[in-house]
């Protein structure tokens, strides 16, 4: 009957966590063998597979290829089955574009592009189940796809949304904190250097509140970094295993 | 968060359904150490509803309740998915369970743990799974480990007794006596397509029965396009809605719209159909849905013993009949009817389904007997939900000693941090004679440049008060000093309000200091500084010394202790140094007050008057009867200090400032005032504050002061009330005080009894604290929770105010309660009439104080005419009413007419009540004004008289007492302590006045 509290007097949220705590993330790298790069992350219950080729030569028409710098072609899709609701496009449609920009935008500013003029790097990100922070699984995944395809980078770039309840900020947002129409921001980070590659949010929050969201949205992507850094870490140890060392 | 406290012998764990069911006894101080777990207050916010989670949130918040959340769902060792199958209700008591179990192994076995549950099956099941876990029923509970708590066993029986009623009531399924209420689906769809409107329910106090009007509620009335309130007429169209309630409510079609009567009439009588036509139709509905209950205790009477015998069948259900009259009759089922006869009772309502005409109710507890002095005033209290409990051990612990083999001192530390002003500056408070909390105190003087240092020093409350003490929680709880008739109720521990934090005379104190530079000779406010300091006030002086010493009347200083042991030669250059800065204080005052009068302060300088007259506020006998310059000096000093709190910290924290705020009025609330006023031949011009003030000082009848009287307190009527609010939730025009014509006001200057200016000092200190670059100490509230907290002192502050008044009621009729009219020479006083009704008029008795109607037209249809001695008497005939006159016709011929303002005699008597408040009944008794003894007008001021009303029946309640009870000591001894404490600042005074007369009275007048 109540309306849903997304932050109890306690300071829990739905699903049991504190505000500024994440899901809990498991990652792979190299899930494919034919790709050059490939990772899968869960947050949560979000599931994202990221894939990179490249960087190789210009495919379709030449006339794309930039002088100085790589290409970065990214392309979003989720999986029909992802939402609660089957998706009849699961890609191509406005939505899956504009997070492809996003994509893009967010690794243009990470990878070192100037290192490979008139050469293009593909990343393909599907989401498998959509249960919020779409945009951060996709480019936690890609970048761990990125580092597995070795593709040289600045730095990682981890990504975490966040929102503001209560006038608390909680960062990574479920689905079900999502649907609750408060403000949400999502935010990418070069965590070495503190740089944002991407900051967006299309809610209105005041200014005041800002900072504080923004925060709790680049500590969480810090913790994420960590995470990430195991992953590769422990990923590089295994191959080495492999390897014979 | 909370720790549950470490003395407790077993730790409780209630099932989701005792949290459900009994959580009024699990209310109760004496419980301890529950464990409220996640899955059982989920159960509630799922099945019972916002209202009674918020209760149990509140309960979980409150430090003074020992009682914590365990969030069990969300730990690893405790979470038990829900098996296949399994019914929600048995998956619940086997988690609460389970979650038990793991929290007595958590505790190292040591505590044992009871698990009350209503669920038989439960018990047998788990009762004897783990040793240490007990698993019993909440009634075995109450039995075995609260014997003694008899109230917790009442109430328990009631609720079961109420719950059995009603499952046997809808087994029967009797006859819907009322329209099913639509899902809430359907209403919220409604809303926003604009088929229903949402607004608060409130019942006509004088027309219960009949006409309820729900006011609109923000967005809603724009939309709809509805001007006026909706009319609710009957009680089958308002369906179950209790006064308070929010509603939501479809219009009739407008053939079925009906208009409001304005006619007098009393409650008992019901719906007695009027014969004159009401006046214009005004959209009417019915309610469809009920979105919020606001639902709260009642005090109820039961009916007197034939009452019941007539009642009959049934005789377990008994209807009684709550103390305010906009409740319906409540049923409840009690054996203890009889038993309970001549006492208030407080109920509590459970349900109201669409089958029954009543709600259903439990009894809760007994307050007192009807017409003892205590019990009536315990009902004002719960009436509007007051509760002031003696401050408890641990609330008395937290303040610091100061006793004669202990006195407390200024320690070092604060020394360092503080600015002292001991040596510095001349500090001295003025208030009334016999003062004992001085929140204010003043200085001035003259700087090495030439400039005026004007200060303003506060007691600093909240060095004493952390956030969140066990006194700060308590202190917001009362959000105010209560002030009735008789006595008071502290907002804090006597030790702090008229000791510690009190600026005595000669003593070193705490305060909070706003220091102005004034320029020498235009006094523009230069430099402003804020900060906490160390003071010792010089002198207490009282008001008329002051003007004494303001008139370099140095005779005065004899009065004066501070003077009394000291040598002529320092003696004479002590008076002139004080009377200089009093003189100094004069002139800056005049200043500022004549700087804020260009801006459009509105002059009510009838202020002085009205205190003198209107006993409601029964503080006569501390208002000087002529106005002293030095009260308007204090006054001024203490709005001008308000005012720059208010800019800083409104500047500081722009989003989360506690401010004031006094809205402009709607002009068309002034209609009655411009009609009443050109009755009399004056123009009221309402357009600005500024033209209304101007006018109103015009409209002055020499021949009688009481019509510029009248028309300010229907000025004052038609004002918005003014309201603390936080500054995140307003534009900033709205900030503006309309009455005082500033565009940021706060109070700072009582943090004694006042909790918002306990929350403008934290605010304040924090502000400095920013600005100095440091630490911000305080945790501030955030703009939600200061909106919260000033809802709940807004809230308090009327709570405040209608207790005062009707306690004041009480007295009243308590006075006249023993005097016969007919004889005795008091009950006939001179009236003057403010306004006229279709069959009657309503009637201002200067003397008492006393609002009420006076008929024209009884019940039998007989009008008053005027006899040979002019005297009136009621005899068959017709009225006729215009716009500032009645007439009345009798069949012979004869008639009279009554203009606004005339003077008229009346007689007073008391109308006694069971169920309810006495109330005082007028009778016209001629139409000229009423020709006092020459005896009586002798005597030495009426204002003396209306104490004595005061005093007289204190002592007549004191001596029944002692005739029954002579260990009753103790209070009575604290009759005069309350007297003599209630005087403030007259400062604090004005304020006061000024808020009680924001406050909309007009429902005392029967309209």
């Amino acid at each position: 009957m109540a309306g849903l509290e997304l932050l109890s007097d306690q300071g829990y949220r739905v699903d049991g966590r504190r505000a500024g705590e994440l899901r809990k993330i498991q990652a792979r790298m190299g899930v494919f063998a034919q790709a050059d790069g490939s990772a899968y992350i869960e947050q949560g219950n979000t599931k994202a597979l990221a894939v990179v080729y490249g960087p190789h030569e210009i495919r379709g028409s030449r006339s794309r290829a930039l002088p100085d710098r790589a290409l970065v072609n990214c392309q979003y899709s989720s999986a029909t089955f992802s939402t609660g609701e089957r998706k009849r496009r699961p890609h191509g449609d406005r939505k899956s574009c504009e997070m492809g920009l996003q994509l893009r935008q967010t690794f243009e500013a990470a990878i070192l592009t100037q290192l490979h003029p008139r050469s293009q790097i593909d990343i393909y990100v599907q989401v498998l189940q959509a249960d919020g922070g779409t945009y951060a699984a996709c480019v936690n995944a890609a970048t761990l796809a990125v580092l597995d395809a070795g593709i040289p980078m600045r730095d990682f770039v981890c990504a975490c949304s966040a929102g503001f309840v209560d006038g608390t900020a909680l960062a990574d947002l479920s689905h079900v904190e999502e649907a609750a129409g408060g403000p949400q921001l999502a935010l990418a980070l070069l965590p070495a250097s503190g740089q944002i590659a991407l900051l967006e949010m299309d809610a209105r929050l005041h200014e005041d509140h800002l900072e504080w969201v923004l925060e709790a949205a680049a500590q969480a992507a810090r913790d994420v970094h960590t995470l990430l850094d195991r992953v590769v870490r422990q990923h590089v140890h295994e191959a080495s295993i492999m390897l014979g060392d | 968060g909370k720790l549950l406290s470490s003395d407790v012998t077993h730790y409780v764990i209630p099932d989701w359904k005792v949290v459900q069911d009994y959580l009024e006894i699990l209310e109760f101080p004496e419980m301890k150490g529950i464990i409220f777990m996640q899955t059982a207050c989920q159960s509630v916010q799922h099945q019972r509803g916002r209202r009674q989670y918020n209760k149990l949130r509140s309960l979980l918040k409150d430090a003074r309740h020992d009682c914590i959340l365990f969030a069990n769902e969300f730990q690893e060792c405790c979470y038990l998915p829900r098996e296949r199958g399994e019914a929600v209700e048995k998956w619940q008591t086997r988690s609460i369970y389970n979650a038990a179990v793991w929290y007595y192994h958590h505790c190292g076995d040591r505590m044992p743990i009871v698990m009350v549950t209503e669920d038989a099956e439960a018990i047998q099941q788990y009762g004897s799974e783990t040793q240490g876990v007990f698993v019993i029923s909440f009634k075995d509970y109450l039995d075995n480990f609260w014997p003694d708590l008899r109230a917790a066993h009442e109430l328990c029986e009631s609720i079961l007794q109420s719950r059995r009623e009603r499952e046997s009531e809808s087994q029967e399924g009797r006859g819907r006596e009322y329209a099913e209420h639509l899902p809430l689906e359907v209403l919220e769809a409604g809303i926003k397509s604009g088929r229903y409107v949402q607004g608060t329910l409130n019942v006509n106090k004088h027309r219960a029965q009949i006409e309820a009007f729900v006011r609109l509620q923000g967005a809603s009335s724009k939309d709809s396009g509805l001007a006026s309130d909706i009319l609710i007429h009957g009680v089958k169209a308002r369906n179950r809605a209790i006064h308070g309630d929010v509603v939501v409510v479809e219009l009739l079609p407008k053939g079925e719209w009906k208009g409001r009567t304005g006619a007098l009439c009393d409650n008992d009588s019901e719906d007695k159909a009027s014969g004159e036509a009401p006046s214009d139709p005004m959209p009417t509905g019915r309610v469809v849905g009920i979105l919020q209950k606001n639902w709260r205790d009642y005090v109820v009477t039961f009916p007197s013993k034939e009452e019941i015998q007539s009642q009959g069948k049934n005789a377990q259900k008994i209807l009684v009949t709550p103390w305010d009259y906009r409740i319906p009759k409540i049923r409840i089922s009690t054996q203890q009817a009889e038993a309970l006869q001549d006492f208030r009772v407080i109920v509590r309502i459970d349900s109201w389904e669409s089958t029954s005409l009543y709600p259903n109710g439990h009894f809760v507890r007994v307050l007192g007997r009807i017409g003892d002095l205590e019990g009536e005033i315990a009902t004002i209290l719960v009436e509007n939900s007051i509760s002031v409990a003696p401050f408890s051990e641990a609330q008395l612990c937290e303040t610091p000693v100061n006793t004669p083999e202990k006195p407390w001192q200024v320690s070092a530390e604060e020394k360092r941090t503080r600015r002292d002003l001991r040596r510095t500056h001349l500090v001295f408070s003025i208030d009334p004679k016999g003062c004992e909390d001085v929140d204010d105190a003043l200085s001035v003087r003259t700087l090495t440049n030439g400039d005026l240092e004007l200060g303003v020093h506060i007691a600093d409350v909240t060095h004493f008060v952390a956030p969140n003490s066990y006194i700060d929680v308590e202190a917001r709880t009362r959000a105010t000093t209560y002030y009735l008739a008789d006595r008071r109720y502290d907002m804090l521990p006597p030790a702090l309000s008229a000791d510690l934090c009190s600026l005595l005379g000669g003593v070193d104190r705490y305060a909070v200091s706003v220091m102005w530079q004034l320029d020498k000779t235009s006094y523009e406010i230069k430099t402003v500084w804020y900060g906490r300091t160390i003071i010792r006030s010089a002198y207490k002086l009282f008001y008329e010394a002051a003007q004494e010493l303001l008139a370099r009347n140095f005779g005065i200083a004899d009065e004066i202790p501070e003077f009394k042991n000291l040598d002529e030669k320092s003696r004479q250059t002590r008076l002139e140094e004080l009377a200089w800065a009093i003189g100094r204080l004069t002139d800056i005052a005049r200043h500022v007050r004549a700087k804020r009068d260009r801006c459009g302060a509105l002059e009510l300088e009838g202020m002085e008057v009205r205190v003198q007259l209107d006993d409601k506020k029964n503080i006569h006998d501390l208002i000087p009867k002529q106005p002293l310059e030095v009260h308007e000096t204090v006054a001024e000093c203490m709005i001008l200090a308000n005012h720059w709190v208010a800019k800083k910290i409104w500047e500081s924290f722009p989003h989360q400032a506690l401010l004031r705020q006094h809205p402009p009025p709607h002009q068309e609330f002034f209609a009655e005032l411009r009609e009443c006023a050109a009755a009399k031949g004056f123009s009221i011009d309402t357009r600005s504050n500024k033209a209304l003030a101007d006018s109103l000082d015009k409209a002055e009848d020499p021949s009688d002061p009481m019509v510029n009287w009248l028309l300010r307190s229907m000025a004052t009527q038609a004002m918005s009330n003014a309201l603390y609010f936080s500054t995140g939730s307003c534009a900033e025009e709205e900030f503006h005080h309309y009455g005082l014509a500033l565009d940021k006001y706060t109070h700072f200057t009582s943090p004694i009894r006042r909790y918002s200016d306990i929350v403008v000092h934290r605010l304040l200190m924090a502000a400095i604290s920013k600005e100095k670059k440091m630490e911000i100490k305080e945790n501030l509230l955030s703009n939600k929770d200061l909106e919260e907290l000033c809802r709940h002192i807004n809230n308090r502050n009327r709570a405040a105010q209608h207790s005062q008044k009707q306690s004041t009621e009480l007295f009243q009729c308590m006075y006249f309660k023993d005097k016969d009219p007919e004889t005795e020479e008091r009950c006939v006083a001179d009236g003057v009439i403010y306004s006229i009704r279709t069959n009657g008029v309503l009637v201002f008795i200067p003397r008492f104080g006393i609002k009420g109607a006076a008929y024209l037209k009884n019940k039998d249809g007989l009008v008053m005419s005027c006899g040979p001695d002019r005297c009136l008497e009621w005899k068959p005939g017709s009225l006729q009413r215009f716009q500032d006159k009645i007439t009345s016709t009798t069949t012979g011929g004869e008639s009279v007419t009554l203009r606004l303002f005339d003077h008229v005699t009346v007689r007073i008597s008391v109308q006694a009540s069971r169920c309810h408040s006495d109330t005082i009944r007028l009778e016209l008794v001629s139409n000229r004004p009423h020709e006092v003894p020459s005896s009586e007008r002798s005597q030495p001021s009426p204002l003396l008289l209306r104490s004595d009303l005061v005093r007289e029946v204190t002592r007549c309640a004191e001596e029944a007492q002692l005739a029954q009870d002579v260990a009753a000591d103790a209070i009575q001894e604290e009759y005069p302590e309350y007297r003599q404490t209630k005087g403030r600042s007259l400062y604090a005074l004005l304020e006061e006045i000024r808020d009680l007369a924001l406050l909309d009275v007009s429902g005392d007048c029967g309209i």
